[in-house]
């Protein structure tokens, strides 16, 4: 069995509730933080623990937090971003849900060292049940003194308010979740200024994901240092993992990031294989933007060597031939899956979150969502293939914030390891039609090739 | 007429203490939320120049936000809304053939309300329950591991609570 940090208590009865969390050992970190350490020993023990972002960029968070600006007289706020929106990903879901008290812990613990004394967590108005559960458990901490004035006599203030967004996946990006929390459109800002400067109503914000905030309790129970003893290299600690498409077991799981990617399919411990006796074809395994990757690539990095589930090894090779952590939404496709179909959902769902404010997003997701559809459906063109490239490139790197970025690199990647099955889709539409699954020849072990 | 109950006045008030003194205009998206579930399941104008009469914004102000995010409904919805999700991990698990298994069900395309104003379909992208492909939403709760038996359980359990509040 691997280490469990956050999801160890999830089966305990009652845990959902003050009464048993607290009976488990819930609310020490806070005990610990408010009564012997200082705001500053807390931000040290995050950037010792070399925790990163689990929202999907993987930044540094205790360098995050050194960012904040401190002036005067100004309130600072910690937001907390359970948007949870990318496909694939449903890791927040799972921890607000059976461990709400976990979250408020190290929400209590990081509005601590950040001075925040309103601190907001922006849920996707979809998971509207949540949103319940999380403020019943607010209740519950209030009534037990861990929120509200001078919590555990340490004369630290801070309330914790829910704020449901209403269905836009562009608001787990932080500046439109801002926008958003001030009761606009979801439309990201243009940094600098950075949050940490000027964030909600200008003042300074840190935004950082609910997995994030949850694992600062294990952090300041144990030490940094001793966290960061676990996993390897620069990712450290466990990781949530969301699986889901053709796998025995989707669900939600937390690693060590010492475990292979092929372990981590294959054994009971986790997916359990594939679904219905098929084989692996491709995997997607960061959350629907990451590049999707054929399964000899995944399995084994282009140098030949064992490709691992953390940060570097799942980047190795770059967007050549590897991908990346991401949000840990883990997506599993078998041999009947079709490349061209799977890379028209998901263009179609960037066309349908682009927030509009930059052209090249606006209307570059539109046309390779038309032209994917044409592809998929037997109306394409050789030329069609090349044109979504180039759509794809002109994208990349000309928007505002990462959406565009995010919308085209599966089509990017889907051209570049499986071009042949979307040139299929130009030369036997019919077939391709009727068939309704691709190329099922990725599923066969295959010689790996060497990158350069 | 569009107005709250004291009741639902006296939640919008504890909404806007939320936030600081003069940023009530953060309310929105709560308050919106509020106003579809108390005025008929969707946004009419009336309702969203209210809000912004509560809020002491434009109705511009509102309009624009209504608009942009896919949760606020824009046209009178069917009593129950199956709001069916498409995305690529949910299309894996065959949320095609749950689709048209509604589309056939119902007699409607996605989009559409059923002549009794009892069902609307919707297809809809990530709800994020990729592990329990294929899903549905229906009001406040999600509805997993969607198969096609499950979906006529689903048909009867709506009729059977609508012919009940009759």
């Amino acid at each position: 069995m691997g280490m469990k940090l956050l999801l160890e208590k999830a089966h305990v009865e009652g845990i959902r509730h003050f009464e048993a969390y607290r009976r488990e050992g819930g609310y020490r970190s806070v005990e610990k933080a408010l009564k012997e350490m200082s705001p500053e020993a807390i931000v040290e023990e995050v950037k010792k623990s070399g925790l990163r972002g689990r929202g999907g960029a993987g930044f540094p968070a205790g360098m995050k937090w050194s960012f904040i600006a401190k002036p005067e007289g100004v309130p600072r706020h910690l937001v907390c971003n359970a948007d949870e929106s990318e496909p694939g990903t449903f890791k927040d879901r799972y921890l607000m849900e059976f461990l709400p008290h976990l979250l408020l812990e190290g929400l209590i613990v990081s509005s601590y060292a950040l001075g925040s004394h309103a601190t907001y967590i922006y849920i996707r108005g979809e998971y509207a049940w949540i949103a319940t559960i999380l403020e019943t458990a607010i209740a519950e901490a209030k009534a037990n003194g861990m929120l509200g004035n001078n919590i555990l006599g340490s004369g630290f203030d801070c309330e914790i308010y829910v704020h449901r967004g209403a269905g836009a996946y562009i608001c787990g990006e932080e500046t439109a979740l801002i926008e958003s929390l001030e009761g606009k459109r979801g439309n990201p800002r243009i940094k600098p200024p950075f949050p940490a400067i000027q964030g909600v109503w200008m003042r300074p914000t840190v935004v950082n994901n609910v997995e994030t905030l949850a694992a600062v309790v294990p952090i300041i129970n144990m030490g940094g240092e001793e966290y960061a003893k676990i996993g390897v290299g620069k990712s450290t600690g466990t990781k949530l993992i969301s699986a889901c498409g053709n796998i025995n077991k989707p669900g939600v799981y937390e690693i060590d990031m010492t475990i292979s990617v092929e372990e981590f399919i294959y054994s009971d411990e986790y997916c359990g294989g594939i679904a219905n006796g098929k084989r692996l074809k491709a995997c997607i395994p960061g959350g629907s933007s990451v590049p999707i990757l054929p399964a000899n690539l995944l399995l084994k990095t282009a140098k030949g060597e064992t490709r691992y589930m953390n940060y570097e090894s799942l980047s190795d090779g770059g967007f050549a031939s590897g991908s990346m952590m991401g949000s840990g939404g883990f997506i599993v496709l078998d041999e009947d899956q079709c490349i061209v179909k799977n890379t028209y959902t998901l263009a179609r769902f960037y066309r349908h979150e682009s927030c509009g404010q930059c052209s090249p997003c606006r209307e570059g997701t539109g046309w390779m969502e038309k032209i994917l559809w044409r592809l998929e459906n037997g109306e394409g063109k050789e030329t069609d293939i090349d044109l979504l490239w180039d759509i794809q490139r002109r994208i990349e790197g000309n928007t505002i914030c990462p959406l565009g970025d995010a919308a085209a690199w599966p089509v990017a990647a889907a051209i570049r390891h499986f071009r042949d099955e979307f040139e299929w889709h130009v030369r036997e539409p019919q077939e391709a039609k009727r068939r309704n699954y691709g190329l099922a020849h990725y599923a066969d072990p295959i010689h790996v090739p060497v990158a350069g | 007429m569009v107005k709250f109950s004291e009741n639902d006045l006296a939640k919008v008030q504890e909404i806007v203490a939320h936030y600081p003194d003069g940023k009530q205009k953060s309310a929105l998206l709560p308050v919106l939320h509020l106003a579809q579930d108390t005025f008929g399941g969707w946004l009419s104008s009336e309702t969203m120049d209210y809000v912004a009469s509560l809020l002491q914004i434009e109705p511009i102000e509102v309009y624009e936000v209504a608009t942009f995010y896919s949760m606020y409904h824009l046209k009178p919805v069917g009593k129950y809304v199956f709001e069916v999700c498409q995305t690529g991990p949910c299309m894996l698990r065959g949320c095609d053939d749950i689709i048209q298994y509604i589309t056939q069900t119902l007699g409607i395309r996605a989009g559409e309300t059923t002549a009794d104003g009892l069902f609307t379909l919707k297809t809809v992208e990530c709800l994020g329950a990729c592990g329990y492909a294929p899903m549905m939403q229906l009001g406040k709760y999600y509805r997993e591991h969607l198969t096609k038996e499950k979906v006529d359980a689903i048909i009867a359990e709506c009729r059977k609570t609508a012919a009940e509040l009759n």
